[in-house]
């Protein structure tokens, strides 16, 4: 399928929710192709694309993790050589009084390169504490192997390049776990040249990914239409519409606000509830669905709650939401099979 | 009632558990009611949630404690947390001076979300890194004699005084209680109690063993 010419969407994607192959090596260009079109669906531009992007990626690392004193040389170095062009005879050596003052590391001055950088070492800091958290149990992210260190700094500069170039919302806590996934599939790509690129690629899409779920990690959209109290809402309303006895029961009954379990879920898209190889195969339905990731991730989660109805019928508050907030080992085919049965237009 | 599950206690305390991010609120949490700890546990995102019934003062409390995320992003969601919550632990991390300059944004934000009467406690943790330490002990404690907290320094990697910290803040709360019970018994025209009177709770806002169970 995937060696046509010119990929079929309709029918990958089709594909792609029945679970994708492990042992094929076809994942990482699955999702690629899926991820809202990172590869083109005419092969002959895959090469061109891909080229394309991961020397615009470069550039942005370049120009965006560069730190202040590197910045304050190249200043330097711009005001010199405006210098020389005057005066050929210059020494080369900047006089005190020409250093911009703004450029000073004590300045306070807001546009200052070096008060810039404080704030954003906040984010960074909060990045390398998140980094470093992300699957402790697994050897690919963790460890002082130098493959895990080495995929650890790639993790950090996606999220920080992110960070910067979409200051309305910078790095919110998560969103590692969310990145995650992706790189470690393109980084497990067999074709040696895909796997050494995994760090743009996996930028882009992670990219792609966020745009259909920013909203959710976006503080000031919390009480809209788009954020992350009416995607909760959204689920209540799909599980009271498929199994009221449940919806009662958890949330009149025994008083369990979706937001304290479901907050995760969807954020996350899943992947602190699953062992990472089932957050794989949740994935491939959840990229590969027509109709959307977030209609789609919405019946994942009401299936997973109907999928443990008879315990948490038979539970109080503590029980059901411990059940809830550490979900237990599941078949996941299963899962995607009651979730695919829940089919039909998103209540509002 | 068929859906309560665990219903042998005299009373429900909630407590949340406040603070910076990584200053490991988690695994205090962990400490307090598995006895666990991991060096390298997931970030908390939302809210987690355990429970740990014991012994304080002859009666069984069943403490509710919950953890939050600590990034700014994450407070505005996990006000709702604050409902109904008596007890707050706010933590920093004695090897990061931040997170103890940022102790005042949170009691800001606990005296914006939480109920005025909430008992808090401030707690120093990773006191096992006493040679990475930043924050000196006596700073702490006159951080919490100012603001009028009680204080420790924990060490949830090696058991250090997690337990302690818990048994004071729910100890605190229950003596809190009962006298509000007895003020309210006072109140309503019983006069003190003599000795082995049963003190009457129902009517305080802390939830009873027949109380439900969502605080």
């Amino acid at each position: 399928m995937l060696g046509r010419k010119v990929v079929d969407l309709a029918e990958l994607r089709r594909l792609a929710c029945q679970g994708v192959p492990d042992a094929a090596g076809v994942r990482p260009v699955v999702w690629k192709q899926l991820l809202l079109g990172y590869l083109p669906t005419d092969h002959a531009l895959w090469a061109y694309e891909l080229e394309k992007k991961r020397s615009q990626y470069s550039a942005f690392k370049d120009e965006l993790l560069v730190n202040p004193s590197e910045v304050t040389r190249r200043m330097e170095e711009m005001t010199i050589s405006k210098r020389n062009g005057h005066n050929s005879e210059g020494t080369g050596v900047l006089p005190r009084a020409e250093i911009v003052h703004d450029e000073h590391p004590l300045s306070l001055g807001k546009t200052s390169v070096w008060n810039q950088h404080f704030q954003e070492s906040e984010i960074i800091e909060q990045i390398d504490r998140d980094v470093k958290r992300t699957h402790p149990e697994m050897q690919f992210f963790n460890g002082d192997s130098s493959d895990a260190l080495s995929n650890q700094e790639s993790l950090k500069r996606i999220l920080t390049i992110f960070a910067k170039l979409n200051p309305g919302i910078r790095y919110v806590q998560g969103m590692n776990e969310v990145l995650a996934p992706l790189y470690y599939v393109f980084k497990n790509d067999p074709e040696e040249n895909n796997a050494e690129s995994a760090e743009p690629d996996a930028f882009f899409c992670f990219v792609e990914l966020l745009s259909g779920f920013r909203d959710n990690f976006c503080k000031q959209l919390d009480n809209s239409v788009v954020g992350i109290r009416s995607t909760i809402c959204k689920l209540s309303q799909l599980l009271k519409r498929h199994d009221e006895e449940l919806w009662r029961h958890l949330e009149v009954v025994t008083k369990v606000n979706p937001q304290f379990y479901a907050f995760r879920w969807i954020t996350l898209l899943l992947t602190q509830e699953f062992k990472f190889r089932d957050c794989i195969h949740i994935w491939d339905a959840l990229l590969g669905d027509p109709e959307g990731h977030q209609a789609t991730l919405l019946r994942i989660c009401c299936a997973m709650l109907i999928l443990v109805r008879r315990r948490l019928l038979a539970g109080d508050f503590t029980a059901n939401l411990k059940l809830l907030q550490s979900y237990p080992p599941t078949n996941i085919d299963h899962l995607l099979h009651i979730a695919n049965k829940l089919r039909g237009p998103v209540p509002y | 009632m068929a859906h309560r599950v665990d219903n042998e206690y005299d009373y429900l305390f909630k407590i949340v558990l406040i603070g910076d991010s990584g200053v490991g609120k988690s695994n205090i949490l962990s400490r307090f009611t598995r006895n666990e700890f991991c060096l390298e546990s997931k970030s908390t995102i939302g809210v987690e949630f355990a429970t740990r019934t014991l012994q304080i003062e002859g009666k069984t409390i069943k403490a509710q404690i919950w953890d939050t995320a600590g990034q700014e992003r994450y407070r505005a969601i996990t006000s709702a947390y604050y409902r109904g919550a008596v007890g707050a632990l706010l933590v920093y991390d004695i090897t990061k001076k931040q997170t103890f300059e940022n102790i005042q944004r949170w009691l800001r934000e606990l005296r914006d979300h939480a109920d005025s009467n909430i008992v808090i406690m401030m707690v120093g943790n990773k006191s096992d890194l006493n040679h990475l330490r930043s924050v000196p002990e006596e700073d702490g404690q006159a951080l919490a004699e100012k603001e009028g907290l009680s204080f420790l320094e924990t060490s949830a990697l090696e058991a250090l005084n997690v337990e302690k910290a818990f048994q004071t803040i729910l100890s605190d709360i229950h003596q809190i209680i009962s006298k509000k019970a007895l003020a309210a018994q006072e109140a309503a025209g019983n006069g003190p109690p003599s000795q082995g009177t049963t003190i009457n709770v129902s009517d305080s806002t802390v939830n009873t063993k027949r109380g439900c169970c969502s605080a």
